[in-house]
């Protein structure tokens, strides 16, 4: 039942925060206490009970969440990302924060609905409910040019999504499976044409492609980050909300196996111009936050390459690469808020020289970049390194070009460190405040424990992993004799 | 082929169409002789609930002959669940009646007995089991209904509104009883089970299958497919709010109900041209009605639009029959009345008292100025967009996956297409409320029982979206559409 309890207790404090339109202290105490609550059921998800209830029985939905494998990480990680989240705001939002806690807290609900749903339909209910509140964030706090975001971002969301819904249907329509629960789909969607597969697989990848995000379908991403409220903390939701590539490694690869081994080469392709655009795009940013984007953007594309080489190392990378990309990237889109409560600008060249004024946040801010572009023993390295490796076995000339993604890390890492805190300012800068501090320890604790210990999480992933590559291999060996028969057929006849 | 006796009457199954019609015939009376419309307006929701009760006991009392009058008045599981679809619209639209009409001087109380008698004739549409209880009802439910779009006399948007209905109303009358006549030339019956029987055996197709066009093309008409949707917009925008709640929710439910008992009976043994014309309409009906739906500024014409391409989903349905259409668009028609007549509901409280002034400026700021109805109009238009958990989305699930399993994947992809472009302008609407500033002061309209309206339909459709199977297991528990078969 733990599985339902996360996902209803964000829905039950994100409707306390709005009913009691409390005043702030009391608004921080309960958003803190509505994520420390979830964070403390997510650690006892591995291994509970799972949840399965009668839906829409006339349709073969039922309403299904399990714990077991990749899912339950993200869960976990993202609980901990969300308690610093919604402290920071409760506290920096000046209008109307309740509102804004409140539809964190309904967007996590429905991230840790997409993360345990072991049924397809109510998979993509919680995919296409969480965002409505990311949209709402962004529309209702977020900057100027807020509407045309909300407007690409929409349109963007809902046309992949949709067609994604089309293909869903359609995948239980075509293989005559019993229900949409994923042991039921699992016996049968396999044995689809190969060429069915392929559309099917084409249409739940356009949905999955548009939030991994990888290029060409990434702008949004950009605008949406730029737009969102300057406190950072509407942007964690958006890192956290990347939920594509959990689609493709949760559903569509271990449904449409053949599908995928025909689309994947096109995927790893944009995989791997995501991975080096994205860090080549990030140094010519002006803008900190679209920098920050940027920077993400190329972390989800070697999150591609580790999928699309459909090898289990990399599958296994992928998703860990994910986790810890949630922690690393939120970490850094809160930093930002920070800076920009001390300077009210984004713009990289109103910063310089902090490091004088403020050698705490500059300390805090080269550890969380450090862990950003991949150094080893920090959060992002395994996740990267086995994203990388994994694709080298079955692909190795796009991961080796994704690879220069991750030297041009390095220089963005180093370019953003020198022109936020290097150099020589007048303007003073207060350090890292009290209320600061408490958002950062978490953060970096995360970034500690998912760098140095990875193995038991790992662990976890690869228990769903090893199915995916499983039926991957099937295919693949079906295919080959398929191909083999074939002509043996033909003389027959 | 031998029939039952004629008079073989269940009368449980003809309750609610009965107290329909003693509460209006009751409640006439009584305005001859006071000018006071509130006694009438209680009197007609009371009939109302007791329809619903009489419904509800005849849909929980299993067994009983399923048609009365020699298979012409069906008391099935379909006839009972458009009932309930039928009377939720108008129990919703009455409450939302109760205090416009006061605030728009259009207080007269034969406004509720003919809203009675439209909801009696769409009861009847729901149970005919042959196609003149078909015509009966669908003169019944229409004459009123053309009275009540030009309710505010003297005002030239709401006589053009009544008189463009009521001509080109009566000219898809007209179409539908020439359909009948034809289906009887070819059938030599009227009802449908016999029809099913004496077309089965593939003579006379050609003239059945024009007969069919046409019934399909009357009834298109009422349930504003394209292209016989064009009086939809119109009519909507001219006549007062209060009536098009009705209008585009009762109105339709009767249409479909019709349409989906005939069309999943005897249409399949026409010509297989019918169901390729039947997609065809659908497919337009769907880029139509929200492509020009897209293209306005209004809020009321834009849920005039999106009424019309909410007509092309549930169409999608009629497509599937054998693959749990009915059900499905049984589902989608009670999501669809909810979810509409709320966002009408709402919108009575937004708008000028002549109805004027639905500019979607008007909507600006409105998530901070009231922020409860705001909230509400916002579920309701994501309802009506088919994001989960609400009802809409339940709804379209179930079409397209209906529609997609009797092999139209072109028509659900269309489906889909065209749900973005609708996502699009109900989304406008959201942005108008939540992400500007309010421009001038709204109007800070309240009425309770407008209040208790939006309530209704705001229970509906959560309740729906969130549990769907409760509703969809007791129509997919529903037998099949014809007495014999």
């Amino acid at each position: 039942m733990i599985s339902l309890y996360v996902v209803l207790v964000p829905l039950a404090v994100a409707l306390l925060v709005t009913l009691l339109r409390a005043n702030r202290p009391f608004v921080q105490a309960l958003a803190v206490l509505g994520g420390v609550a979830t964070f403390a059921l997510a650690l006892f998800l591995p291994g509970s009970e799972p949840v399965d209830a009668a839906w829409l029985p006339g349709l073969g939905v039922s309403f299904a969440l399990d714990a077991t494998g990749a899912g339950a990480v993200l869960v976990l990680v993202a609980a901990l990302v969300m308690i610093p989240t919604l402290l920071v705001a409760a506290t920096r939002v000046e209008r109307n924060a309740a509102g804004f806690v409140a539809l964190l807290l309904l967007a996590q609900a429905g991230l840790n609905g997409i993360f345990l749903a072991k049924d397809l339909i109510v998979f993509y209910v919680f995919w296409e409910a969480t965002l409505i509140p990311a949209l709402l964030l962004l529309g209702v706090y977020g900057g100027e040019r807020r509407r045309q975001a909300t407007l690409k971002y929409l349109v963007y969301a809902v046309a992949g999504s949709f067609l994604m819904l089309v293909s869903i249907l359609a995948l239980k329509g075509l293989s005559g499976a019993a229900s949409f629960h994923v042991t039921d789909l699992m016996l049968v969607t396999p044995g689809l044409a190969p060429s069915a597969q392929t559309w099917l697989f084409v249409g739940m990848a356009v949905g999955m492609v548009v939030k991994l995000p990888l290029w060409p379908l990434h702008s949004w991403l950009v605008d949406l980050n730029e737009q969102n409220h300057p406190s950072g903390a509407a942007d964690v939701l958006g890192s956290l909300y990347k939920v594509g590539a959990f689609g493709f490694f949760a559903w569509a690869l271990p449904l449409l196996p053949a599908g995928a081994l025909n689309v994947a080469p096109v995927l790893l392709a944009l995989a791997a111009i995501t991975a080096v655009y994205g860090a080549l795009a990030a140094v010519a940013q002006e803008h900190l936050k679209r920098f920050l984007a940027y920077g993400s953007l190329s972390h989800m594309g070697i999150i591609g390459v580790g999928l699309f080489g459909l090898h289990l190392a990399g599958l296994n990378g992928a998703i860990y690469f994910l986790a810890a990309q949630m922690v690393s990237t939120s970490a850094l889109f809160l930093v930002a808020g920070m800076l920009w409560h001390r300077r009210r600008s984004f713009l990289l060249r109103d910063y310089g020289g902090l490091a004088k004024g403020a050698p705490a946040l500059a300390a805090v801010s080269l550890f969380l970049i450090f862990a950003y572009i991949g150094v080893p023993g920090l959060s992002n390295f395994p996740g990267e390194f086995m994203s990388l490796l994994g694709a080298f076995q079955s692909s190795p000339l796009p991961a080796a070009f994704a690879t220069l993604a991750v030297i041009a890390a390095g220089v963005y890492g180093v370019n953003l460190y020198q022109r936020l805190f290097q150099g020589s300012t007048t303007v003073p800068t207060r350090d890292l405040g009290a209320l600061e501090l408490y958002v950062l320890v978490p953060f970096i604790a995360g970034v500690l424990w998912l760098g140095v210990s990875p193995a038991p999480q790992l662990r976890q992933i690869e228990q769903q992993a090893e199915l995916t590559v499983l039926q991957l291999e099937r295919a693949a060996a079906a295919d080959g004799a398929v191909t083999a028969a074939l002509p043996a057929a033909g003389g027959a006849r | 082929m031998t029939f039952p006796p004629v008079l073989d009457v269940d009368w449980s199954a003809l309750a609610p169409a009965i107290t329909l019609l003693v509460t209006a015939v009751a409640t006439l009376f009584f305005a001859l002789f006071h000018k006071d419309s509130r006694p009438v307006a209680g009197t007609a929701l009371i009939g109302v609930v007791t329809a619903f009760v009489f419904a509800l006991a005849r849909f929980l009392e299993p067994g009983g002959q399923p048609a009365s009058f020699g298979l012409r008045y069906f008391g099935d599981t379909w006839a009972l669940g458009f009932t309930f679809v039928i009377l939720v619209g108008t129990a919703v639209a009455i409450l939302v009646s109760y205090d416009q009409l006061r605030r728009q001087d259009l207080e007269r109380p034969e406004y509720y007995p003919l809203m009675l008698l439209s909801a009696l004739g769409a009861v009847v549409m729901a149970a005919a089991g042959d196609l003149i209880t078909l015509v009966l009802g669908l003169e019944i439910m229409s004459l009123p209904v053309y009275v009540l779009s030009a309710w505010r006399t003297r005002d030239r948007q709401s006589e053009e509104a009544g008189m463009k209905y009521f001509l080109l109303g009566a000219f898809g009358s007209a179409i539908l009883i020439y359909g009948a006549a034809l289906l009887y030339g070819a059938g030599g019956t009227f009802v449908y089970e016999g029809l099913v029987a004496a077309l089965a055996g593939g003579e006379l197709t050609l003239l059945a299958t024009l007969g069919g066009a046409l019934v399909l093309a009357g009834l298109g008409f009422k349930a504003s497919l394209a292209p016989f949707h064009q009086w939809a917009p119109d009519v909507y925008t001219g006549a007062p709010t209060p009536v098009v709640t009705f209008m585009s929710v009762v109105v339709k439910a009767g249409a479909f109900a019709a349409l989906l008992r005939i069309g999943a009976t005897v249409f399949p043994q026409l010509a297989p041209w019918l169901m390729t014309a039947l997609s065809v309409i659908v497919a337009a009906t769907l880029i139509v009605g929200n492509l020009s739906a897209l293209m306005q500024r209004g809020v009321k014409r834009i849920l005039a639009y999106s009424a019309v391409a909410h007509a092309g989903y549930v169409g999608l349905a009629l497509l599937a029959p054998e693959h749990g259409g009915v059900a499905a668009a049984a589902f989608y028609l009670t999501a669809y009345t909810v979810m509409n007549a709320g966002a009408f509901a709402v919108l009575t409280l937004m708008t000028d008292a002549n109805d004027r002034g639905d500019a979607l400026e008007r909507f600006s700021g409105l998530g901070r100025t009231r922020p409860w109805l705001a909230a509400s109009l916002t579920l309701f238009l994501l309802s009506l967009g088919g994001i989960p958990p609400l009802a809409g989305f339940a709804g379209k699930v179930l079409v397209f996956q209906a529609v997609i399993d009797a092999g139209y994947l072109w028509l659900a992809v269309l489906g889909i297409l065209t749900s973005v472009v609708a996502l699009v302008y109900y989304f406008r609407i959201i942005a108008h409320m939540y992400f500007r500033e309010s421009e001038y002061e709204p109007p800070r309209l309240t009425s309770t029982a407008t209040n208790v309206a939006i309530g209704v339909a705001l229970a509906g459709t959560l309740l729906l979206g969130l549990f769907p199977g409760l509703w969809h297991d007791l129509l997919g528990a529903g037998q099949t559409l014809l007495a014999g078969l």
